[in-house]
């Protein structure tokens, strides 16, 4: 009783520490196995992984099999255990899994074919990004009646756009005030991919809808997206690509008229490329090259905006940005510029 | 390892260590002490670590040559030494490659200079043992950013022996305490323990050993606080602020940043600062004051006596007074003045802005002397709370904004008389306040001079080790979260 009255805020913390530490081995193959792969011993405690999943909305009494399905659904994405209600629909989460596998199913038909009629025609250059020479910006479709060429267009076009993003799409709301006048966006910092179509975080007067909510509510003539810096991390590249794969799909069946506008991911600065291993050009052009090929060129389109903000050797221009990865706010005018260059005009 | 604020410092060396500190005779304490700081810094810093080494060795060598007196051109030789090996290391890190300058080389450095002089001037009295003598430069809880702590306060600590041939902490001679009194650094938390803890029982022995790592711990937890939740919070804001591109931003969010980049430096090196402290007192070392509520100063003289105090009391000792401080005419003190805010702009960087802020400094200080000083007693207040609530933020934009466009650029945007800026968004005030206005706040409140001495004085009752026991477990849950997750504070 005394030991505990000269220091219980030590004792509390050593009980707490190895309550933690307990629970967090106990439990480190199955509630807690998706957090092993991250887990470096050196670097923090064990029990970290409880807290982890803390965050996550993951408690040591959570189900282990609703966490399964979710691992398979997203590969280690950290916003997927927010998104996951967990322990009660189990049966609806396999469902989804099913659907999702069919989409890509479908999408990868899609694709083939449109190679295949493509291959023949050495002119077409819509889906090749290599390196750092970037030829995504001239697009022709192959079918005689449907050829598509960027063209420059007025801010007034963008009237009925779409974009939808993470940080770097919200600084273009920001700081370009004439696209921000005309078009809509729905943009998030830290958005990914996998909370594209779901997290609600757009604003209305009803409260935050998700975008998939609000694709239903109003139509779009052009829909621009930018995501897959935050998701550099995570995944692989084939992952990755088969949840755009599946939000293009799902926009596609939402907005049924509108042309969709893949963005190649925005390259980072020479100096970030060369000393992060996740955050690097190199892994961005093979994403970007990736992505080009869900572009079909008839009513889907890819554009890399990298060649309005690249230097010679296809990194971000360092005087464009102050932390590596974003532009500056006086920077935004290029994109822009870029955006108003290559505008597709159907008659 | 080397960050205070780091879990594998938290819960495995510095738990570790301190079991090993206590199980070892007091006789050796020392020794520990040495050892576990050796091995803190070489995880931290292994690349360094043999200058640590042959400076330490250097040092003890001058110092058994030097012990109460000696030669004069002798002791100058083995500061310039000092002095150089500084000089070089930041000059080589700057120039060359960031990795050479040796991690805390500013305060150890400084460490052994101020060694060297109180060696000289016999303010030591014993001959000292090298382990003492190297167990004080390289210490864990300071070697990484200070306080820069005397050797008289080393000798303070009752749970270690030190190795000199007689001790007689009760009848210290009259110089040292005075400039105890004078620098007034150094606060007794507890003066019961003074008396010899080995004739106790060992369970008494125990808990007077719980007792002081328990006090320890409510500081340590408390910076913890300040650093984990407050700085690295501001840091953030601070950061996009910079990704807007200060050209850019608007005129109300740049005096906000400009209290942003204030309050960080101040939570993060007061909170550092309490972490030190706090680890200090769990090794039976006094609690040095660092930070002694620096923005309720009434002029800015008086900010950098309460501001990174150690630091300030040093430069007064060894360079200031030396010199002749304020005794040898008006002219003398302007340069005298001059020369030590030069040396405090310099050691805090190699580059233009930091010369430009210490600069700054000097020039608001003699003006505050020969200007200010000589107005009402009501002008001078208000001219003296201006300059510590308005003008040190302002040197604070001027130190944390190293490249000169961009410092240019910045103070344009604070005083917009010179045209707009580029691309500006007049909402980037509101939205970062709706983003970081509970942590602004928070930092704004422990401005309030009355709140860390009312938890100074209460911090034992049961209330706060409640909170602080939330506080802890609110810290290791946000650094866990950023452990390995290279996303937490780089969210795109």
């Amino acid at each position: 009783m005394k030991l505990f009255k000269t220091c219980p805020i030590l004792i509390f913390i050593a009980a707490i520490a190895i309550a933690l530490s307990v629970t967090s081995y106990a439990l480190e193959d199955t509630v807690y196995s998706d957090y092993t792969y991250d887990y470096q011993p050196d670097k923090a405690p064990h029990f970290i992984m409880v807290l982890k999943g803390l965050t996550d909305g993951v408690y040591p009494w959570s189900q282990v099999s609703a966490l399964d399905d979710m691992g398979v659904l997203a590969d280690g994405s950290g916003d997927t255990g927010a998104e996951a209600d967990l322990g009660e629909d189990t049966a609806n989460d396999s469902d989804n899994s099913e659907t999702v596998e069919k989409v890509i199913a479908g999408e990868n038909e899609t694709l083939t074919r449109v190679s295949g009629v493509e291959e023949p025609a050495d002119s077409i250059s819509g889906n090749s990004v290599s390196g750092n020479s970037i030829s995504g910006n001239s697009i022709s479709g192959n079918d005689a009646e449907e050829v598509y060429e960027y063209t420059p267009v007025d801010e007034d076009y963008f009237c009925d756009a779409l974009f939808i993003g993470d940080s770097r799409t919200v600084g273009l709301s920001e700081y370009c005030a004439p696209l921000d006048e005309r078009a809509t966006f729905y943009a998030k910092v830290s958005l990914t991919i996998y909370g594209a179509m779901d997290k609600p975080f757009v604003k209305t007067d009803a409260g935050e809808i998700s975008v998939a909510k609000a694709l239903e509510k109003k139509q779009f003539g052009k829909i621009y997206i930018m995501l897959g810096l935050n998701e550099m991390g995570t995944g692989t590249i084939e992952t990755f690509t088969e949840e755009y794969a599946n939000v293009i799909e799902r926009i596609r069946e939402l907005q049924p008229d509108a042309m969709i506008f893949i963005q190649g991911i925005m390259h980072v600065t020479e100096k970030k490329s060369k000393q992060d291993k996740y955050f690097n050009n190199k892994n961005i052009n093979e994403r970007n090259e990736a992505l080009s090929q869900l572009a079909d060129n008839k009513t889907i389109f890819y554009m890399d905006m990298n060649e309005a903000v690249d230097d010679e050797n296809g990194n971000l221009l360092s005087e464009l940005s102050f932390d590596d990865i974003h532009l500056k706010a006086s920077s935004y005018e290029r994109w822009y510029e870029f955006l108003l260059n290559h505008g597709i005009v159907k008659e | 390892m080397i960050n205070f604020s780091d879990l594998t410092f938290i819960f495995r060396f510095l738990p570790v260590f301190i079991i090993f500190f206590y199980l070892t005779p007091a006789k050796f304490r020392n020794l520990t002490l040495l050892l576990g700081s050796l091995m803190f810094y070489a995880v931290g810093d292994l690349k360094m670590f043999p200058v640590l080494l042959g400076a330490i060795i250097v040092n003890f060598l001058f110092a058994r040559a030097l012990h109460r007196g000696g030669s004069k051109v002798l002791l100058g030789f083995a500061i310039a030494l000092d002095a150089l090996m500084l000089v070089e290391f930041k000059l080589l890190g700057q120039f060359v490659d960031n990795s050479l300058l040796p991690v805390g080389v500013s305060f150890f450095t400084f460490k052994m200079i101020s060694f060297q002089a109180d060696n000289y001037r016999g303010k030591i009295k014993d001959e000292p043992g090298f382990v003492d003598v190297a167990a004080y430069f390289c210490m864990f809880p300071q070697i990484v950013s200070g306080p820069i702590m005397r050797f008289e306060d080393y000798l303070k600590n009752p749970f270690l022996e030190a190795s000199v041939i007689s001790r007689q902490p009760a009848d210290a001679d009259e110089d040292s305490s005075k400039t105890e009194s004078d620098s007034g650094d150094v606060i007794d938390l507890d003066k019961e323990y003074d008396s010899a803890p080995e004739k106790k029982s060992h369970f008494e022995n125990l808990l007077m050993y719980l007792e002081k790592i328990e006090d320890g711990l409510r500081f340590f937890i408390l910076g913890l606080g300040m650093k984990v939740l407050l700085a690295d919070h501001l840091a953030m804001l601070w950061k996009d602020i910079g990704t807007i591109g200060y050209e850019s931003i608007s005129t109300p969010l740049a005096w906000l940043g400009a209290v942003t980049y204030s309050l960080e430096l101040y939570m993060d090196f007061w909170g550092y600062s309490l972490m030190a402290a706090g680890v200090g007192i769990m090794l039976g070392f006094p609690f040095i004051v660092n930070f002694d509520q620096p923005y309720s100063s009434r002029n800015v003289s008086e900010f950098y006596r309460r501001w990174h105090a150690s630091l300030g009391s040093w430069f007064k000792d060894y360079i200031y007074i030396p010199m002749g401080g304020s005794r040898k005419g008006e002219a003398r003190t302007v340069f005298n003045l001059l020369v030590v805010w030069l040396i405090t702009g310099f050691w805090h960087g190699v580059t233009l802005n930091f010369i430009l802020w210490g600069m700054l400094i000097f020039v608001i200080i003699v003006c505050e002397r020969f200007v200010v000083s000589k107005l009402t007693g009501f002008l001078e207040a208000v001219i003296g709370r201006i300059n510590v609530l308005v003008l040190i933020p302002l040197t604070w934009v001027v130190f944390a904004i190293s490249d000169n466009v961009m410092l240019a650029d910045y103070f344009k945007r604070l005083f917009p008389f010179f045209g707009e800026g580029i691309a500006v968004n007049q909402g980037d005030f509101m939205k970062n306040v709706q983003i970081y206005g509970i942590i602004l706040a928070a930092g704004l409140l422990l401005l309030i001079p009355g709140l860390y001495s009312y938890f100074e004085k209460h911090r034992k009752h049961p209330v706060f080790t409640v909170l602080l026991l939330a506080l802890f477990w609110a810290c290791v849950y946000s650094l866990s979260n950023a452990a390995g997750n290279p996303f937490m504070y780089f969210k795109f």
